[in-house]
Parts: C-alpha cells; structure tokens; sequence
C-alpha cells in the first residue's frame, strides 16, 4: 500500500459530497460518527431516491473512515459489507431526498473490526441497515491525517461537468453486449487515495449488472422500476488497471424478488476475480 | 449437529460436498428447511473446508451472508462449498445449495479469520476417506424426534425475542455458543417479530450474520426489531445477539417474508 492522498481530494467523495462529524471526544476506543448525505439531484432516480449504488458508495465510505478511526494508529481495507435497504421506502416517496448515516463500530479486535451503519432520512425514517467488516493493516506512509474528533471540512469540488453528472456517467460505467454485463473505465477520479479502484465504484458497476440483468437490458442508467434491495459484497483483491468488467447471473427468484450473483473484475489484470457479491433485486415492473 | 443427519464427502482438491435430509422436524412453511437448519449445513461444511484450506494456519467463521430460495417440497438439501480466496488473513467459501439434486435452492458466502493454529488443534487428524460419510457419526444413532428449534431449546420471550440456554449440545469445542446456533436463534427471533407484525405465518429467507465475540454464558437472548416497517409481506430485521451478560456476540440483517 502506498501513502494516503490528500483526503480533501477523493474524487468520490467530492462527487457525493457527504460531511462526516464524529460524536463524542474522539477518545472512545469504538467511534461513532454521523454522516450528512445532501442528496443532490444529480446523484437521486426520477423518485428522487438514491440507489442502492450510492448507497452503498456512502455506506463504505463512513464506515470505513470509522473503522479506520478505530484502528489507530493503523488503518483498514474493507473486506466485506452488506446492506439491506427497508421495505417500505423502496418505492414512491417514502425514504427520498437528504439521508443521515449514523454509524457505530461494533467490534475491533486485533486484526478486523465490524461496523454498523444505519441509514434513515433526515426526518427519521429507516433506508437501510448495513454492516462491514475490514482488515486492519499497516500503511506504508501512516493512516490518513486526521485530528480528532472529526469534524465535518469543506471539499473543494473540481468545475467540471462530470461532477454534477448521473452516477452512470461520473463512474464510466458502459453497457456490455449482453443484460447482465456492464464495464467500468477507471479514470483518476474513481480511485482511492492510494491509488486503487475506490471500493463504492465496485458496488456501482455490480448494482448496475445486477439490475441490468433483471431488467433484459444492456443499460446502466438508473431504474426506479428495478431496485437492489439487499447486498453482500466480498472484496478479493483491489482494482488497478481495468477496464473493470461485472457479469450477473440469475440464481433464482422468489417473486418479485430476483437473487443474483455478481462477479467484478480487473480485465487488464488478467481478469483477476476482485469482487464477489450476492444480490436480491426488486422488480416494481 | 448431530441431530440433522449431515453426511460429506471431500475430493481430492479439498472441496466437499454435504447433504441435509430434510424432515417435518426442520422445515418451514414452504417445505424448504428452516434458515437456522440450512445454516448448520453451511457452517459445518465451510468449517471442514476451512481446515484443508486455511493449513498449516488455522480458520474460524467471521461472518455468513445465506440466502434461500422456494424450491420446496425437498427431501434432501445439498451443498458444493468452493473456496474463492485464500489470502493471508482470509478465507472466502462460497456455497450453493440445491433442493433434492435438480433445484435450485440458493447460495452462502462465508468469511474466515485465518490465524495461528491453536496448540490444542496441532495434531487434529482430518477424516479424508474418499466417499460419502457421516459427518458425526453419532448420528446412526441420534434422530431428529421433534422440531428443530424446540430440541436446540428455542424459547420465544415476547414477538422479537427468543432466548436459549446454553448447553454443552448447543456448544462448540471451547465451550461457546455454536456459530449454526447463532443462526437458530436469529431465525426464530426474525420470524417471531413477522408473525406478529404481519399477522400471518413467516419464513425467515435471508440473512447477514457477523460473529463479534465467543457467546460462553447463557442464556443467549436474540432481539429483533423492524427496519422501517413491513410492506407487501415482506419484513427487514435487524437483530442483535447477546451473551447472560449482556455482551454483544453477534449482530445480523434478514429478510422474512408472509407465508
């Protein structure tokens, strides 16, 4: 692992412009932080909800700062996460607009912790559950530079168009030949500041496979009719080169409710196998 | 365990292969095992995989993502573990599970914490006789005669929260709640909150599980409690795992649906 970027400067981050504010003194051994999700309309579907993509974008995002803050005076790599979105704001209104993520770490034992992240509306009502679990490592140039407790700080968002655009466009994202395959170009933006694939890109191009698939069409844009209502992600190895390359297949169906299995990976790493995911997804068609 | 009636077999890679007989002892509502019953199948396949794949190091179970799918009636329930990655930390095995040796029946993915093996396990010797086998072979001899959950002593407080005590059969080898049972448990507290939120009868479909910490006094107690509320039948639960001393063991997500 390379050094840590300036965190300022994570082209993700400043695409979801979501401000982090840890609770408490910064001294608790388990931290626990709030994230403020504004919900710009770029980054919402027609319903003005966000998808499970960004969702679990934002999730990984506060999660794996908190599980990092945990870590001290090392720093973690995500290894898994899973999230599982409330029934009742999958469709129409209920569960749209600005989210809070309120985000506690459960466990840090000596070389993982697990974290939870519950996600709600800003008046209070549920969007999702999730929880992550990451390994605790040594970065070659110390963890990121954090003062504590972490207090939400400006980004400075670049003035290019591509930051105001759909998630589809921001993360590269192209339909493949076939329902059930999509590519992700890497671009500077998409990585992480050590210079691998951020992992909230990863759950972006398997999101968008997987509803691809149920959809029967090669297509990334978002669909409020087709929604991903529960995730488990495991993430193998990083994403360097790319093109990055997700294939979706059916593994049954139970109703409306499509299981899917995703498999994400580094074309020009000689295809090797960078995530793996199980998938639910919902068809309101 | 033993009660299921679980049999294996290992090839020569490593991989194996289990079999669950599926009984009116240990299923649900649409014919398909119980989740907490599938979950044992899982576990204790992944736990064989682990060892061969985790050596000379050894693994024990962080987490269990298990989704099931309507394929029931069924009369036996397999499962084909392969290992996805072994890296220096840990093990990913992937499961999928198939209803009477032609249906799909859904799939598991489990993750393992590769660590220094135990003293104690140095010289485990690991049954590899090709062939299919029992996988405890007390169970020529043990048969399920009563529905699962009330022989693991399941016991429903109020809608949400079941509790269990902890016995040496419901124990792993350093004394500990089961990593299965902890599936069982979660299980019954999922449904029990679906039936009274639904009004109907409930199955548990699928679940996130991960293991924080060894539950080793009892009683266990699982809480569940609704994720927004339940809409078209369908019920998201979160659901936390704590020890007689009110430590956190473990913490899961699932899905139950109206049957």
């Amino acid at each position: 692992m390379s050094g840590f970027g300036n965190p300022t400067e994570i082209g993700v981050a400043q695409y979801l412009l979501m401000t982090i504010e840890e609770i408490g003194d910064g001294t608790a051994p388990l931290p626990h932080t709030r994230g403020n999700f504004p919900g710009a309309s770029n980054t919402l579907d027609a319903q003005g909800r966000l998808g499970t993509d960004l969702l679990t974008c934002i999730v990984d995002s506060i999660g794996g700062m908190t599980s990092g803050l945990a870590s001290l005076p090392e720093w973690i790599v995500t290894t898994n996460l899973t999230l599982r979105r409330a029934p009742d704001a999958l469709h129409g209104s209920r569960g749209t607009g600005p989210l809070v993520l309120d985000t506690h770490v459960l466990r840090r034992g000596r070389s993982s912790v697990v974290t939870r992240v519950d996600v709600a509306t800003a008046g209070g009502d549920a969007v999702a559950t999730a929880w992550m679990s990451c390994s605790i490592l040594t970065p070659a140039n110390g963890p990121p530079p954090f003062t504590r407790p972490v207090r939400p700080f400006d980004r400075s968002v670049p003035d290019e168009p591509i930051y105001a655009s759909a998630p589809h466009e921001f993360f590269n994202l192209t339909p493949g030949q076939r329902p059930g395959v999509v590519q992700l170009a890497i671009e500077p933006r998409l990585r992480n500041p050590w210079g691998i694939l951020h992992g909230g890109a990863s759950a972006v191009v398997l999101d968008a496979t997987a509803r691809s698939l149920v959809r029967g069409r090669a297509s990334v844009e978002a669909s409020p009719d087709v929604i991903v209502t529960d995730l488990a992600v495991h993430y193998l190895s990083p994403g360097r080169v790319g093109p990055i390359i997700a294939t979706a297949s059916s593994a049954g169906r139970r109703g409306p409710d499509h299981l899917v299995r995703v498999e994400v990976r580094d074309h020009g790493a000689d295809d090797r196998l960078m995530a793996l995911a199980m998938t639910t997804v919902r068809s309101f068609a | 365990m033993t009660l299921l009636g679980l049999t294996v077999e290992q090839d020569e890679s490593g991989d194996v292969r289990g079999w669950m007989p599926v009984t009116e002892h240990t299923i649900s509502a649409d014919g398909m095992p119980r989740l907490g019953a599938v979950a044992m199948l899982v576990d204790a396949l992944g736990g064989m995989r682990s060892i061969t794949a985790s050596d000379p190091e050894w693994a024990f179970t962080a987490d269990m993502s298990l989704h099931l799918l309507p394929s029931g009636p069924c009369d036996v329930l397999r499962a084909d573990l392969h290992v996805r990655r072994r890296g220096r930390r840990t093990l990913v095995i992937e499961a999928d599970l198939t209803a009477d040796d032609e249906r799909p029946a859904g799939s598991a993915l489990l993750t393992f914490a590769v660590v220094p093996r135990p003293v104690h396990l140095v010289d485990i010797t690991i049954e590899m006789t090709p062939g299919r086998r029992l996988m405890n072979q007390n169970s020529a001899n043990e048969v399920l005669e009563t529905a699962y959950f009330e022989e693991l002593g399941i016991a429903a407080a109020s809608p949400g929260v079941v509790s269990v005590d902890l016995r040496p059969v419901i124990a792993n080898t350093v004394g500990a709640l089961h990593g299965a049972i902890h599936a069982s448990v979660i299980d019954e507290a999922s449904t029990s909150l679906a039936r009274a939120l639904l009004g109907t009868e409930a199955i548990t479909t699928d679940m996130h599980l991960a293991y924080l910490e060894l539950g080793r006094v009892g009683p266990i107690t699982a809480t569940a409690t609704a994720v927004g509320d339940a809409t078209d039948g369908h019920l998201t639960a979160s659901v936390e795992v704590r020890d007689g001393a009110g430590d956190l063991v473990s913490t899961a997500t699932t899905q139950v649906v109206a049957q």
